[in-house]
């Protein structure tokens, strides 16, 4: 059984007289130890799908479907449950470490208080363990960086302190929400290298946001490509590169820059606002594969082969190999 | 023909405090020449800190550099008087990495394109219209955004606008930081294809700042890989990522994210340890040495030279033996 099964999740926003559903029919499970990737660009709905399995949606937001993680629907739970699930069992790691830490708090303090709340550990324990998982995540010089404030640190080692407090109930599923952006190339690289060590010994699966291609060919078993709040394609890794079936990644991929003097062919125009969405498939006006049966109807999200999924009618008459 | 040259350039920024082993000091850029070409494109690669941004300013002469100079088509830009240096405004500018942040709010489209022309005498008052609308042209915009205000374009077509913006005044030369790092996917190889075309239609030279070794590949003739306020390896593009020689320039390859096939879920192992130091305390000897898994002998003693090896400039003990 899957760590964490997602089955129909919409969700939206409601303004005075009507919804804006943001995110429609959202299906896919991660397994356990396993890190799946979820891509698109920004405002395709992958922050706020993160969010609403943390149950921490804004106010005027609302989320339909289940989300059932360890045989509890997250989404019909009550808020007492679920703050003892979130912090704990299920944790997230933000992008901006500057803007997710408080600066008033030291960082010991703030991984302390996570000990403090969900294992009722006293103060100078939790600190005590605080040292412990800060070494963990390869803090140079721990029991001095406990005591100190979240600016006299570098980018890194803020995210590492992020880490240190997702990991510090020893979580079995952590949402990591493009945990690299803001870091320098050789300090990602060691921020990747320490989230796969993390699922390794302590066996806790990964829910991977980035719009970086390149992470998730590198580090995740299996990736959802979302785009304008539907998932377009998903598979394991390996297919969405070799084997793409959807217009919108064969686009991503032919965005990057591969070889010099060859010209990109790069997705025209721009995203859709979530209330201008255009009639029948999303990626209609921007495909360069569109014919007029697309603008009809939107298409199922179909299996093409086994784990496969595409939405998009001309899956199987496109020659996808270029 | 050569347009633009760094001679020797140095920018140290002062803070208040000395500490020990430290002369309050930050060497933002630390003596590094370079020379860009007519119809050629210069990188500057580095992580943040390095001081890329700062060689921009004093470029442009948002600032005023410690020692050294910067000659423009032979002409020493410190000695301009205010003729010259209106004349040198219209000759160099710049793109800005984040569209949204370089956009006067309360102008309209139309205001922010004519303001340099209006500045530089280029167009009349009745054909004023004509020529923005010519210029919003070029970079992929319809006229009818004219009475339009920033916050209501997306960032693929704000950073559009900056570009018309600098394109405006017909430059010769053209400083680009990081103008493509705030941008999605898509839109960032739309935004390289623009810039591409216009280089070849216009020959401006280009100053491309970048952290991104992909697009730096793809876009630029000659490379200059900056590490704490130095060139560390200048070499034509080609040769520098057929062969890189610098340990520096070696890792920072290693550890950017890759969809290429033989990099699909490869267990990641962090090429580098460590982090960036602080450049108010520049390590002694080479100042990649305390990361460097090649270091030896004299590399924590003596600073290597920029010296020139197999076609290119290097300064490592490893190719230049002192």
């Amino acid at each position: 059984m899957p760590l964490l099964d997602v089955r129909d999740l919409t969700i939206g926003f409601t303004s005075a007289d009507h919804r804006v559903p943001v995110v429609s029919n959202l299906n896919f499970s991660i397994e356990e130890s396993e890190i799946f990737g979820l891509v698109g660009e920004s405002g395709c709905g992958k922050s706020i799908t993160a969010l609403s399995i943390l149950g921490i949606l804004p106010q005027n937001a609302y989320a339909q479907g289940t989300i059932i993680f360890k045989d509890t629907n997250l989404i019909e739970l009550d808020p007492e449950s679920m703050r003892k699930i979130r912090g704990n069992e299920i944790s997230m790691i933000f992008q901006e470490p500057m803007t997710s830490l408080n600066p008033v708090l030291t960082v010991g303090y703030q991984i302390a208080e996570v000990l403090m709340t969900h294992r009722g550990m006293k103060k100078k324990a939790a600190m005590d363990r605080a040292v412990d998982l800060l070494g963990a995540v390869q803090m140079p010089s721990p029991e001095i960086r406990l005591k100190e404030y979240p600016h006299q640190l570098s980018g890194g080692m803020r995210q590492r302190v992020m880490i240190a407090m997702a990991v510090a109930c020893s979580p079995s599923l952590v949402i990591a929400d493009e945990p690299t952006t803001a870091l320098d190339v050789t300090i990602q690289a060691q921020i990747l290298e320490l989230l796969h060590s993390l699922r390794q010994e302590r066996n806790v699966s990964i829910l991977l946001i980035t719009h970086d291609l390149g992470i998730i060919a590198e580090n995740t078993s299996r990736v959802a490509i979302m785009y304008a709040g539907r998932f377009m394609e998903m598979a394991v890794t390996e297919a969405i590169f070799s084997n793409t079936k959807h217009p919108y990644t064969k686009g991503l991929l032919e965005s990057l820059p591969i070889e010099k003097g060859v010209p990109l062919n790069p997705i025209p125009g721009f995203v859709p606002r979530a209330d201008e969405l255009p009639s029948g498939c999303r990626f209609s006006d921007r495909c360069s594969y569109v014919i007029d049966r697309c603008r009809v109807m939107e298409p199922e999200f179909i299996e093409v082969s086994s784990g496969h999924f595409s939405r998009c009618i001309r899956t199987e008459e496109i020659a996808w190999k270029s | 023909m050569e347009v633009l040259k760094a001679i020797s350039l140095r920018k140290y920024f002062k803070t208040r405090k000395k500490s020990r082993g430290s002369d309050g000091l930050v060497r933002a850029v630390d003596g590094i020449d370079f020379s860009l070409h007519e119809d050629s494109i210069f990188a500057l690669v580095g992580e943040s800190g390095c001081g890329k941004s700062t060689v921009a300013r004093l470029v442009l002469k948002l600032l005023k550099p410690t020692s050294g100079s910067i000659q423009f088509k032979g002409h020493d830009t410190i000695e301009f008087d205010k003729r010259a240096l209106k004349r040198f405004r219209k000759s160099v500018q710049i793109i800005f990495q984040d569209p949204f942040a370089s956009l006067n709010p309360r102008r309209t489209v139309y205001n922010t394109i004519a303001e340099p022309l209006k500045i530089h005498n280029l167009a009349t008052r009745s054909g004023m219209k004509d020529a923005v609308s010519e210029i919003l042209g070029k970079v992929g915009l319809r006229p009818d955004i004219l009475n339009r205000y920033p916050h209501e374009f997306s960032g693929g077509q704000r950073q559009r606008i900056c570009i018309a913006r600098a394109l405006a005044v017909s430059p010769e030369v053209i400083v680009a930081d990081e103008p493509l790092s705030a941008l999605d996917v898509s839109i960032q190889g739309q935004i390289i294809n623009l810039l591409t075309d216009l280089k070849n239609e216009t020959h401006i030279a280009f100053l491309f700042i970048s952290h991104d070794l992909k697009v730096v590949h793809y876009f630029s003739d000659t490379v200059g890989v900056m590490y704490l306020g130095k060139i560390v390896e200048y070499a034509k593009t080609e040769d520098l990522f057929e062969k890189p020689l610098h340990p520096y320039t070696v890792v920072l390859m290693e550890s950017a994210p890759n969809v290429e096939p033989e990099r699909y879920g490869k267990m990641h192992s962090a090429p580098l340890k460590g982090e960036v130091p602080s450049p108010l305390e520049i390590p002694l000897g080479c100042p990649f040495h305390p990361r460097c898994s090649k270091k030896f002998d004299p590399c924590d003693r003596i600073v290597p030279e920029l010296q020139a090896s197999q076609g290119r400039l290097v300064s490592c003990h490893l190719w230049n033996p002192y």
